[in-house]
């Protein structure tokens, strides 16, 4: 298998874009493809989740290549859920590994604020099991909000901690210029003060409206090649040096223990093996925090802590910017914004940001080994990638 | 007749699925549809809960109650609650009404109150 590197990244603003999908998708190729310095590709995946259904477009990775004016390279889109991010990365990835693509341009693409923020998320809930959880009007939000009733029982999680991980991400964002929230928030303002129940309602019991990534619009790109297109367009040479990938029961009740998220477990062991890594030697992660406790689960899943203990480290300041191993630097999904399918585009084109010392006002030092965790479903299907930075 | 929800016994080696899957997560061998249907008990346990603000478009209701349910033959599934003020570990008892009304459709689940 061959070494794979990230030669360019690009991203667009998250927010609400008055732009057409395809046209989202290809700002952030253009500039991937202008950071890495080429103006052809061998093979194109576009990832995305919900356009056949929100936006009435199929077949979107032909209109991409064609408007990037790439063709006749090969095109296709992949759509795995909140999971396709990374599942086109690892797509990618495995045609430059493979020795069948050179060079590989990887884009994540949602528009979502074309729907009202009920039928997006109807849209989102589409991925629950269609008899035993769809039909009931389970969302994204009430399974999160379940899962974290159990974890406050279990560990003692408490709504003051899945605050601490929302005001963390929310204001890290502010760092960020291409984050969808720009509005420092604080605890007194979304759980003290007495005002904070009207600027905080619930969404789904125990979850507020700040324990949610908001609905974004967005896209974000990166453009895998081999070793030698890498030294030959002489960008700084970040590696992916691990991919994993595992899934879980599609319906959640069906779990033997409601609180493990053992895709998340299992994706980032496997990533780290292939890797050669282990948890201690991550600098800087990027979790999926579409839900606060998100971030707190993950972080144990992963192997950062031990499971129980992920809102202890949060308290000791573990995850913060300068502490043991910063979290969400960026903003994370719930600063950044979720754009379903480019979210873990977007994790990557952060992580890179990162590694190539990018990163301004949020850049954590010295970072050299970077982590992605990518989650899909209700923690059904998890892609984790590993990026080291070579000298 | 009453309307059931039903588990799916594997015919060959009896373990137990909710929902319906093609092929036994045990035994792995079942691999053409020998299941037999068999009714999920309606009494059980409230494992977890929560009540749902931000609803999909189909519901005319201010709030929804879910909750998962360990029944008392150990399966769980999950639920509308009708309770008002639901806790973890509270007996209930589940019912088959219509969970989701959409226009030529009607979708049947189990609705849980408390026991």
């Amino acid at each position: 298998m061959r070494d794979v590197y990230v030669a360019g990244i690009g991203i667009t603003t998250f927010t609400r874009l008055e732009f057409a999908l395809s046209e989202i998708a290809s700002y952030a190729s253009m500039m991937a493809l202008k950071d890495a310095g080429i103006t052809e590709v061998d093979q194109v995946y576009v990832a995305n989740m919900g356009a056949p259904r929100v936006n009435h477009q199929t077949a979107l990775a032909s209109a991409v290549v064609d408007s990037l004016s790439l063709t006749p390279a090969g095109a296709a889109a992949i759509e795995n859920g909140p999971a396709s991010g990374g599942s086109a990365i690892k797509a990618g990835f495995q045609a430059v590994a493979s020795g069948m693509d050179d060079v590989v341009l990887v884009v994540g693409v949602e528009r979502m604020r074309e729907v009202n923020g009920l039928e997006a998320t109807d849209f989102i809930a589409t991925l629950t099991h269609p008899i035993a959880e769809y039909i009931y009007g389970v969302t994204l939000p009430a399974h999160a909000a379940m899962f974290t009733r159990l974890y406050m029982d279990k560990y003692g999680v408490t709504e003051r901690h899945l605050a601490m991980v929302g005001v963390k991400n929310q204001n890290a964002a502010l760092n960020n210029e291409w984050a969808h929230l720009q509005q420092e928030i604080s605890l007194e303002g979304i759980l003290d003060s007495p005002e904070a129940m009207t600027n905080n309602p619930y969404v789904a019991e125990p979850l507020r409206f700040f324990d949610a990534c908001p609905v974004s619009d967005g896209g974000a790109a990166i453009i895998l090649v081999s070793e030698e297109k890498a030294k030959e367009l002489g960008r700084p040479m970040i590696k992916i040096s691990g991919v994993g990938q595992a899934t879980d029961t599609h319906a959640v009740h069906e779990r033997e223990e409601p609180t493990d998220l053992l895709a998340v477990r299992k994706a980032a062991a496997d990533a780290f093996e292939m890797a050669g890594l282990t948890p201690d030697d991550v600098d800087v992660a990027e979790l999926h925090d579409a839900f606060t406790i998100l971030e707190i689960a993950e972080s144990e899943e992963v192997g950062f802590f031990p499971k129980g203990e992920g809102h202890l480290a949060l308290e000791r300041g573990d995850t913060a910017l300068g502490g043991k191993i910063p979290i969400n630097v960026g903003g994370g999904l719930k600063g950044r914004g979720h754009p379903v399918g480019a979210t873990g585009v977007a994790q990557a084109w952060e992580i890179v940001t990162q590694l190539r010392g990018d990163g301004g006002d949020r850049q954590v030092e010295d970072a050299s080994v970077g982590f992605t965790c990518n989650f899909g479903g209700f923690g059904n299907n998890v892609v984790c990638l590993t990026f080291e930075k070579e000298a | 007749m009453a309307r059931e929800i039903y588990a799916y016994k594997c015919r060959l080696c009896d373990t137990m699925h909710y929902p319906f899957r093609m092929v036994c997560k045990n035994c792995k061998q079942n691999d053409f549809f020998e299941f037999d249907t068999v009714p999920l008990p309606r009494d059980g346990k409230l494992l977890t809960f929560t009540r749902v603000y931000n609803l999909p478009p189909q519901y005319e209701v201010p709030t929804l109650g879910l909750g998962i349910v360990e029944l008392e033959n150990g399966m769980r599934m999950l639920g509308q609650l009708d309770i008002d003020e639901p806790k973890a570990g509270m007996a209930v008892k589940g019912s088959v009404e219509v969970v989701r009304e959409e226009t030529y459709d009607d979708f049947y689940g189990m609705v849980f109150r408390s026991a």
